[in-house]
């Protein structure tokens, strides 16, 4: 059995004018939670998509599980939440699962208790009311979103796909989800999301992979990630007052590249050849009374700001897949 | 194929459970019953002219006498009816008596007035004015006793016995007309074939357009509610829309099985109502003739079914479902263009076009059956479905022409199923504005 649930390699789409992936190679180890970030627009859609032989890539090959991702039957062990999502609004909710579960293998009487365990399970059947029997567009929002995902789940893939699940979720959902991942997880199962929330991402996520305009920017496990980056950032926090004596140092290009300042203290990335010790030197000398000088590790977000860049972002914004 | 089951059971049972389906199977007897039954309740007897066609003025300024003979004719032909009035005028008095007669068709004592003149004594012309001058029906009953008479004054003229020519001429000619096939003679009535004809075209025409749509919204709406990608995630596009077509044929079939049935049992309980008990019999011995081959309405007509031979039956089933097959794709690759209900009705212009193009020539063609036209239409594909059925059930169609439709149709479908796989495939997930053409080639071309 491979030890990837996921492994891309050398993938291309394009599209008339623009590329939208470009020699993309991914490996995701299984029984892990995989994070694919990067902002809109970066092809992350595109390349879940082209993992669920929705859409065909040009070239480049993709394995799931060990087998051709067009091989038949390997999509009935896969569970995907799409970024869109929607169900048959004037079904029944038990109906809408069992149509979901069944187009998934699974045997009629069978879904039925699956059903109907993941409705008691996320309280949209008990004492007063089986939500079940009612029509989806009688359920609100919260609910719906609760029925969509007992459909992505209810077959019990091996492997997870998520895309955005985080988007437009109210907290309680989110809370939920964010379990179900990590129970996923602890059943062996592979679970792999897109999100441009890098909070959530390095909560969660062994691993990640950050793409931006159809490349891939860097990937492994978050912890290396984190190391990788680490040397360059240093949180310094002055007394009140002496926020302005420090200002100066702060300003220095030639020691400091970007400054996040987090109102209580900054968050420093040093200048390419500058070094911790000698930015400290420079605090000091402004005579700014210092309460904390230490080498952190970066967040995702800032090593996503680092490498990706606002340009990034920005042209990402505006493209197309 | 376990796919395939799961979207095609889906589709059929969501549809068959719905209210509105029920109510249009329950419905559409009892709409067909008094479609069908409407003339004879209304009280026309169609062909013969009304009863109010004798109520008229004729104003005879031929100075012959013919005005007294049509009086005295159209009395005997129309004795329930209010007598006609005749105004003998000279050439000069004719303006006055036009303009009298106006005045009382206007005031409601009579419905017309029929102005004989030289021209007609010479057979050139007659004129008739009234409140039912567009009824066909009343105008060909005037003309042919107008024209009746004036023979016989001309014989009578050529010196031939009076008393002799009236008796001569008091005749009803019925036409009976007898149908042959390539195997000699046929039992079969021409009103009947009509019906059949016109009943089956027009039912079928009814469930492409009904269910063709059905096909078209239901795309629409796992686009617009983005159920779209969860379920192609899981199943082939190709097996999604074959799924989708097939369980919505059955959903047609369905209907038009149980509307045969529910005809033949509101003839059998409640036909007497609508037609006497004379017509419930004959439409009751006509409908189970045929044991439920013909489409419910001519259950419902008591002119009888024309017994329909078993290939022809095949064939127009044939001619259904491919019909079906190659409108319904069309419909669902319109379906997958669009983003909105707004859009959908102007994108399904064309489609509807091709399909409206068959229907506009029923007329003409149930006229002429065998007519280039009809041969024409009953062999291009986009119309065969429709013409074909109507052209099997009017006359006997050599057996090669009606493989040939069917083959044509059938190469059609492929092409439509093509097609629209294709533009299914990339259009389900494609949000935002509607496609320009050269978009659109791109999707076909996009598609793996």
């Amino acid at each position: 059995m491979s030890e990837l649930a996921i492994d891309i390699r050398n993938v291309v789409k394009r599209y008339d004018q623009h590329v939208a992936v470009s020699d993309l190679s991914l490996e995701v180890p299984r029984g892990s939670v995989y994070g694919l970030l990067g902002p809109n627009g970066a092809g992350k859609t595109t390349t879940i998509r082209m993992i669920l032989n929705i859409i065909v890539p040009d070239s480049g090959s993709i394995t799931l599980l060990g087998q051709s991702h067009r091989a038949s039957g390997i999509t009935d062990r896969i569970g995907y939440l799409p970024e869109e999502r929607g169900l048959y609004k004037k079904m029944q909710v038990r109906r809408v699962l069992r149509f979901l579960a069944e187009l998934k293998g699974v045997k009629r009487r069978e879904a039925d208790e699956r059903i109907d365990a993941w409705l008691r399970r996320l309280d949209l059947k008990n004492g007063d009311r089986d939500w079940g029997l009612a029509k989806v567009d009688e359920l609100s929002r919260g609910m719906q979103q609760k029925v969509q995902f007992i459909g992505t789940l209810v077959h019990d893939p091996d492997l997870v796909i998520l895309d955005e699940p985080f988007s437009g979720l109210d907290p309680i959902n989110a809370q939920a989800l964010k379990d179900a991942i990590v129970e996923l997880k602890s059943r062996g199962k592979t679970v792999i999301f897109s999100t441009h929330l890098m909070d959530n991402a390095e909560r969660l996520c062994d691993s990640v992979c950050i793409i931006a305009r159809g490349r891939k920017v860097l990937d492994g496990g978050v912890a290396e990630v984190r190391r990788a980056h680490s040397g360059r950032m240093v949180a310094l926090a002055v007394e009140g007052e002496a926020r302005h004596l420090v200002a100066p140092v702060l300003n220095d290009k030639r020691l400091v590249a970007r400054v996040d300042d987090h109102n209580r203290y900054y968050e420093l990335e040093l200048a390419a050849g500058a070094d911790a010790q000698e930015v400290l030197r420079c605090v000091v000398a402004t005579g700014a009374a210092i309460q904390r000088f230490e080498l952190v590790l970066p967040s995702l977000h800032q090593i996503f700001l680092e490498r990706v860049g606002a340009r990034g972002i920005e042209e990402g914004m505006t493209g197309h897949g | 194929m376990a796919k395939l089951w799961v979207v095609f059971s889906r589709e059929y049972l969501e549809r068959v459970r719905s209210k509105w389906f029920v109510f249009g199977t329950l419905l559409g007897p009892v709409f067909f019953l008094l479609v069908a039954g409407a003339p004879r309740l209304i009280g026309s007897r169609g062909g013969e002219g009304t009863r109010e066609v004798a109520r008229i003025e004729v104003i005879d300024a031929t100075g012959a006498g013919l005005g007294a003979r049509i009086v005295g004719a159209l009395r005997e032909r129309y004795p329930l009816s209010r007598t006609p009035t005749l105004t003998v005028v000279d050439s000069a008095g004719i303006g006055a008596a036009q303009d009298r007669a106006v005045l009382r068709v206007q005031r409601e004592e009579i419905v017309g007035f029929l102005l004989l003149t030289p021209a007609t004594v010479a057979g050139d012309s007659v004129r008739y004015e009234g409140r039912n001058a567009n009824s066909y029906a009343d105008v060909e009953a005037i003309r042919s006793t107008v024209r009746t008479q004036l023979l016989a004054q001309r014989m009578e003229g050529a010196g031939i016995d009076a008393q002799k020519v009236a008796a001569f001429s008091r005749f009803r000619l019925a036409m009976y007309t007898q149908r042959i096939g390539d195997k000699g003679r046929e039992n079969a009535n021409q009103l009947g074939q009509i019906f059949l004809g016109y009943a089956v075209a027009l039912l079928l025409y009814m469930m492409i357009v009904i269910y063709g749509q059905a096909i078209m919204r239901s795309v629409l709406e796992e686009k617009t509610t983005r159920v779209a990608e969860v379920v192609v995630s899981s199943v082939n596009t190709d097996v999604l829309l074959a799924g989708k077509i097939l369980g919505v044929g059955l959903v047609a079939i369905t209907q038009v099985l149980s509307w045969v049935v529910l005809s033949i049992a509101a003839m059998r309980y409640g036909g007497h109502l609508v037609f006497g008990e004379e017509g419930r019999a004959a439409a009751v011995a006509a409908a189970s003739g045929t044991a439920g081959a013909g489409p419910p309405m001519l259950g419902i007509l008591s002119v009888g079914i024309p017994p329909v031979p078993l290939w022809a039956a095949v064939a127009l089933f044939c001619c259904f479902v491919m019909g079906f097959i190659f409108y319904a794709s069309l419909f669902a690759a319109v379906g997958a263009m669009v983003n909105s209900q707004e859009d959908v009705q102007q994108a399904a212009t064309p489609v509807m076009l091709l399909l409206v193009s068959s229907v506009v020539f029923m007329g003409p063609i149930m006229a002429n059956p065998g007519s280039a036209m009809a041969r024409t239409m009953s062999m291009l594909p986009t119309s065969a479905p429709i013409i074909m059925p109507l052209r099997i059930t009017l006359v006997p169609v050599p057996w090669f022409e009606v493989v040939g439709a069917l083959s044509g149709v059938a190469a059609a479908c492929a092409a439509a199923i093509w097609l629209s796989g294709r533009i299914y495939r990339v259009g389900l997930l494609m949000y935002g504005k509607k496609p320009s053409f050269a978009e659109l080639a791109r999707w076909i071309r996009y598609a793996r």
